[in-house]
């Protein structure tokens, strides 16, 4: 279900553009953060796919979980193994829009606001998201930045109670991608 | 010194040193030594995406957080910042180039960066899986031939 709205996307993406217009990337970073007063918990990815409609605003991220590398093996582990349940949700997906797309200019230079709305779908979860970012024309590449956070509870992911109080309740959320114009 | 005494103490010892163990071998672990882990599979990198293609979920059970080596011809090796991908190109899609991407181990970022497109290759890598575009290796390493 997730692969196949993922793909949806796409194909309506490519469709509603006959003169695509899309950038995208295999090489994306997002990094997940947890604090609390115990413990600081960290995992970095930096194999996101992501690709944006230029002409529709038609907006896609794919994840794989196996690929959040965590300072600690033992995080790594229960986060695969008990948190997200990597073997079973073997990846997250977000496909959306960015609905002030007309705002980015791409022929020009500069740092343009962007509201991002869609599903985000985790553990098997799908939740509808709108957040704000940003992003960046430079040298023809598009860097796209955001920040926010996500409680677990929402996707339902339960963190048992003997490390409950070394991770918090939510988890911040950092996208840094730099996007290329495809070639097609 | 009084017995009670030697087997409280005894007890204190034990317990130290079990903390330190579960510490060192449990809590603080370390990471896999990726490149001395023994490959659970060992096919061409084509039958290996073709596997993923014909069936993800039976390929993903099969491969997915394993140590897979892989042969076969290299595309093209692709760097941003300092991570470094020899990639096998086996099909066109949304995304261009579509096959298995396998990002490699710092150490061995100068060695993939030598290698030559359409030149044979095996590397061994921990599989993520399957992004629908391409089949992703992490952590791998160049095996001498």
């Amino acid at each position: 279900m997730r692969t196949t709205s993922f793909f949806l996307i796409l194909v309506l993406m490519t469709a509603l553009s006959g003169n695509a217009q899309k950038y995208i990337t295999k090489t994306g970073y997002i990094k997940f953060y947890s604090a609390s007063p115990l413990e600081k918990i960290e995992a970095h990815n930096r194999q996101v796919n992501s690709a944006l409609d230029i002409s529709t605003g038609g907006f896609v991220f794919k994840v794989l979980m196996k690929s959040f590398e965590f300072e600690k093996a033992l995080m790594q582990e229960h986060f695969n193994e008990n948190y997200v349940e990597s073997d079973k949700f073997p990846s997250a997906t977000f496909a959306g829009k960015v609905t002030n797309i007309k705002d980015v200019n791409t022929g020009k230079d500069g740092i343009y606001e962007a509201n991002v709305e869609g599903k985000l779908t985790l553990h098997g979860v799908t939740k509808d998201i709108k957040q704000k970012g940003s992003f960046e024309m430079k040298q023809g590449r598009l860097i796209g930045k955001a920040k926010f956070n996500i409680a677990v509870a929402d996707y339902n992911i339960t963190i048992p109670g003997n490390v409950g109080n070394n991770i918090s309740k939510t988890i911040e959320v950092t996208v840094d991608i730099t996007l290329d114009k495809a070639n097609m | 010194m009084k017995t009670w005494v030697k087997i409280v103490l005894g007890l204190i010892v034990v317990g130290i040193v079990a903390g330190l163990l579960v510490f060192k071998f449990v809590y603080n672990k370390q990471h896999p030594d990726y490149e001395n882990v023994e490959a659970a599979y060992t096919v061409t990198a084509q039958d290996f995406y073709n596997d993923y293609k014909t069936d993800k979920n039976a390929a993903a059970t099969k491969y997915n957080g394993k140590m897979i080596a892989l042969t076969g011809k290299l595309s093209k090796v692709e760097t941003v910042d300092s991570l470094v991908t020899a990639v096998f190109v086996f099909n066109q899609g949304d995304f261009g180039d579509e096959g298995v991407r396998c990002t490699m181990l710092k150490k061995f970022n100068d060695a993939a960066d030598k290698l030559q497109p359409d030149g044979e290759v095996k590397v061994k890598g921990f599989c993520s899986g399957y992004n629908e575009t391409d089949v992703v290796l992490e952590k791998c390493s160049i095996i001498n031939q």
